[in-house]
């Protein structure tokens, strides 16, 4: 399977090379849609630009990146482009591994099912069998690296690549099963960009499970793995962050990162449900509006994580889609990690409902995007009612491709444990319904 | 003969101008008007005629409703020393003195409707006196309660008189609140500088007189004005008595003054070089034939003088050695601390997977 997937990679960078060398690079790396005031490669110039005149670059508005990056790229600037390549060579490996190893996790536990035959009898053709996953991995190294968005968001040098390579190197750790690099990883991608402190709970039902440690709130062994877990978790933040300190001896950073990804105080408008709504607000109401919208981001945490505390990949990928969705700085490089993860659930095809409507809107709005950004910018005839409402068509996109994975999934679940005809007491045929 | 004739020219200037600025407006600051008109009428007793003055007035006080004493400006409260006098003549008046006429009268750049009395026709011969005065703070001063000119901007419109060989030498006094933080940007040479205060400090006004019911003048021009009084026009004072002048004890503020800018000793600086306008012009009954043969005079500078070349344009001062302008340009480098941890937390890290057993693979 190296060689496909080396070939694949190869694909991939001339891609990028070429859209590199061409006339599309500066108009790309411009587009909202790309580059956010949080990883347009714009800032991280100016930041480094700052630094060099002696100026700390947290002194204004501008550079909010991590001191992590300033160091990256102090020493790599002149090869920006090759290091974006790389990035998303290592995000598509890891994420390769990722799938592999989990094929295998899924394949042992379904064997296991069986010989404990929890399985209804008529399920047969549900099973998976290692034929057809043999190529989801590659499929998944594909998704990515040949992902219209990841291309546009490699291009443009956003620096959104960085994160979506630390969220997949997390997600290898943890389906490796080593809970010290996974807490290293996780530690390391909350540090970037905060949201990713959702997939606290993910990684610890997916580590948990693969100790044999059930979960049950009176048990001693979850609490102790789950203390073990987030101390390591912990305590590598913190490692991280003191270790930020001693770059430019101040913690400016700390307002400067997590302060605008938290209260948003720009308004530059993106591919998220933000901008519109704090453009027209009354300043006495930001502060709880700014509130309740970042508490959607970590809400479905929980109730998640009861509902999917048997399935936690699972959990991973739609907790990385909701962040994806509703944080405060949304880029469709954010979008394209997750769906990188869609051929993992090929199998729930069929169980699908609206995957056709929803495939077509998401391809109608990424198009739409820029047309009506020069709609409303360059030719004055159309106002940001326009982008705003393909902005939240492509949000409503999102999530019901989202719900729908998590219905066919449920679906699929109840199906293997009750059998495919499912009759209702008096004979006749039930559906299933998502309430 | 030859003495004479060294002390003759000893100063490279042959006329004076005098840019006296006033930049507050309102009746109560009567004392800023007052500061400025005796300053113009000591140039003008020590010699420089109205056509070599700009007097910039914001406000009217001798006409101002508000004034019990129509037509008059007094600077002491005896009343003893009307300043407005019989023959001023001021040339921005009111209105008209803006931070932009101000600086497009010291840099020339003037529209050719200007009338020849507001223009500041100097050359490179000119010695000019500044003297600007009102509320100022910490690097600006303000100009009629709305705009403000920064000391930067100031430094910037020397440099282009400079530049452009409108002065030989410039004597600059301000008289406001912090008032060194305005002299403290300059960078063109041929600079001296007083002010009444340092940064940090107030310039405090003198007396209020109870009949009038302003202050009539401020401290530190009240003690210029009384130095200046006893200056003519044939004075040897030099610029060291001026800077005594105004001692922390009568003054409160501590003033302060600048002189590494300028080329001469301020000792051998007479106050008539900037304040007069001492014409190089002495009668003589007798003919006298001048020695065809001058070059023993070079050698004949007394000791203390500096013994340089006298500065010609086309050989400019090098600035940067003067002032210090931008910091050279340092590339930043994070720090070994910084560095050393990342990569020790990055080794131990990788050890801790894969175990210590692999660094024999290594080594």
């Amino acid at each position: 399977m190296a060689a496909p997937l080396v070939l694949a990679v190869l694909v991939a960078v001339t891609v990028r090379a070429v859209l590199y060398r061409s006339s599309l690079a500066a108009f790309i790396s411009e587009r909202v849609e790309v580059a956010s005031p949080l990883n347009a490669w714009k800032r991280v110039v100016e930041g480094l630009a700052l630094l060099d005149l002696g100026v700390s670059p947290y002194s204004g508005a501008i550079f909010h990146e991590t001191p992590l990056i300033i160091y990256l790229f102090h020493f790599l600037i002149e090869y920006a482009e090759l290091v974006f390549m790389i990035t998303d060579v290592l995000t598509a490996v890891a994420l390769y591994l990722a799938i592999q190893d989990f094929n295998k996790v899924v394949f042992k536990k379904q064997k296991l099912l069986i010989e404990l035959d929890k399985y209804a009898p008529d399920v047969a053709e549900l099973i998976r069998t290692p034929m057809e996953m043999h190529y989801i991995p590659l499929k998944v190294a594909l998704f990515y690296l040949l992902n219209p968005y990841t291309v546009m968001s490699c291009v443009a040098k956003s620096t959104c690549a960085i994160n979506n390579t630390v969220i997949a190197f997390f997600v290898l750790a943890t389906i490796k099963g080593s809970a010290f690099l996974s807490a290293v990883f996780l530690a390391l991608a909350t540090y970037q960009s905060l949201y990713p402190l959702t997939l606290f709970a993910p990684a610890l039902l997916y580590l948990l499970q693969r100790q044999f440690i059930p979960i049950k709130l009176k048990s001693k062994s979850f609490w102790l793995y789950t203390m073990q877990y987030a101390a390591l978790y912990l305590c590598s933040l913190v490692v991280i962050i003191c270790l930020s300190f001693f770059l430019l001896n101040s913690w400016d950073f700390i307002p400067s990162v997590y302060g605008f990804i938290l209260s948003v105080p720009d308004l530059t408008p993106n591919i998220g449900l933000f901008w519109y709504f704090f453009a027209e607000m009354f300043e006495h109401f930001s502060l709880f509006f700014v509130c309740v919208f970042q508490i959607n981001v970590f809400f479905y945490t929980i109730p998640l994580a009861i509902k999917l505390k048997e399935h936690p990949v699972f959990f991973m990928f739609v907790q990385i889609a909701i962040i994806s969705i509703f944080k405060s700085y949304p880029t469709v490089g954010d979008v394209a990690l997750y769906m990188a993860f869609l051929p993992v659930w090929s199998h729930l095809y069929r169980f699908l409902r609206n995957i056709f409507i929803l495939s077509c809107v998401l391809i109608v709005c990424s198009l739409l995007f820029p047309v009506l950004w020069h709609l409303w910018i360059y030719a004055g005839s159309a106002n940001s009612n326009f982008y705003y409402a393909i902005t939240l068509t492509f949000n409503i996109g999102q999530i019901l491709l989202i719900s729908d994975y998590f219905y066919a999934f449920l679906r699929r679940e109840y199906y293997l444990t009750h059998g495919l005809h499912l009759t209702r007491q008096d004979g006749t045929e039930a559906m299933l319904v998502l309430k | 003969f030859q003495d004479q004739a060294e002390q003759f020219f000893r100063s490279g200037h042959t006329n004076n101008w005098a840019v006296l600025v006033c930049t507050s407006r309102f009746w109560f600051n009567y004392r800023h008007v007052a500061n400025t008109l005796s300053v113009y009428r000591s140039v003008k007793r020590l010699g420089i005629p109205d056509s070599h003055i700009v007097l910039m007035l914001a406000d009217d006080m001798a006409c101002n409703p508000r004034n019990p004493k129509p037509a008059t400006v007094f600077s002491h409260k005896n009343m003893e020393l009307n300043v407005y006098g019989d023959d001023v003549e001021v040339d921005y008046r009111s209105y008209e003195v803006t931070v932009e006429n101000f600086l497009r009268v010291l840099t020339g750049r003037i529209p050719p409707s200007t009338s020849r009395s507001k223009r500041l026709l100097s050359d490179d011969r000119s010695n000019i006196l500044i003297y600007m005065t009102g509320h100022g703070g910490n690097g600006f001063l303000k100009f009629q309660d709305s705009e403000e000119i920064t000391n930067v901007e100031l430094a910037d419109a020397f440099e282009q008189m400079w530049q452009k060989r409108r002065y030989n030498e410039l004597l600059f006094i301000i008289d406001t609140c912090q008032g060194a933080s305005m002299y403290e940007r300059f960078y063109s040479p041929n600079i001296m500088a007083l002010a009444s205060s340092q940064v940090g400090e107030d310039s405090l006004s003198h007396q209020p007189d109870l009949g009038i019911g302003v202050h009539l003048m401020d401290r530190y021009t009240f003690y210029v004005l009384e130095f200046l009084e006893e200056i003519h026009p044939a004075s040897q004072t030099n610029m060291n008595d001026l800077f005594q002048v105004c001692p922390k004890s009568l003054c409160v503020s501590t003033p302060g003054h600048r002189t590494d800018l300028f080329q001469r000793d301020p000792r051998s600086v007479l106050i008539t070089d900037f304040f007069g306008s001492v014409r190089k012009v002495e009668i003589t009954t007798e003919t006298i034939s001048l020695d065809r043969d001058v070059a023993g005079f070079e050698s004949k500078l007394p000791k203390d003088e500096l013994a340089t070349e006298p500065l010609k344009y086309a050989e400019q001062l090098p600035v940067a050695q003067i002032i210090h302008q931008k910091p050279k340009q340092k590339d930043w480098h994070p720090p070994g601390g910084f560095i050393l941890g990342l990569w020790a937390l990055i080794i131990m890290v990788f050890f801790k997977t894969y175990g210590i057993k692999h660094m024999k693979h290594i080594f």
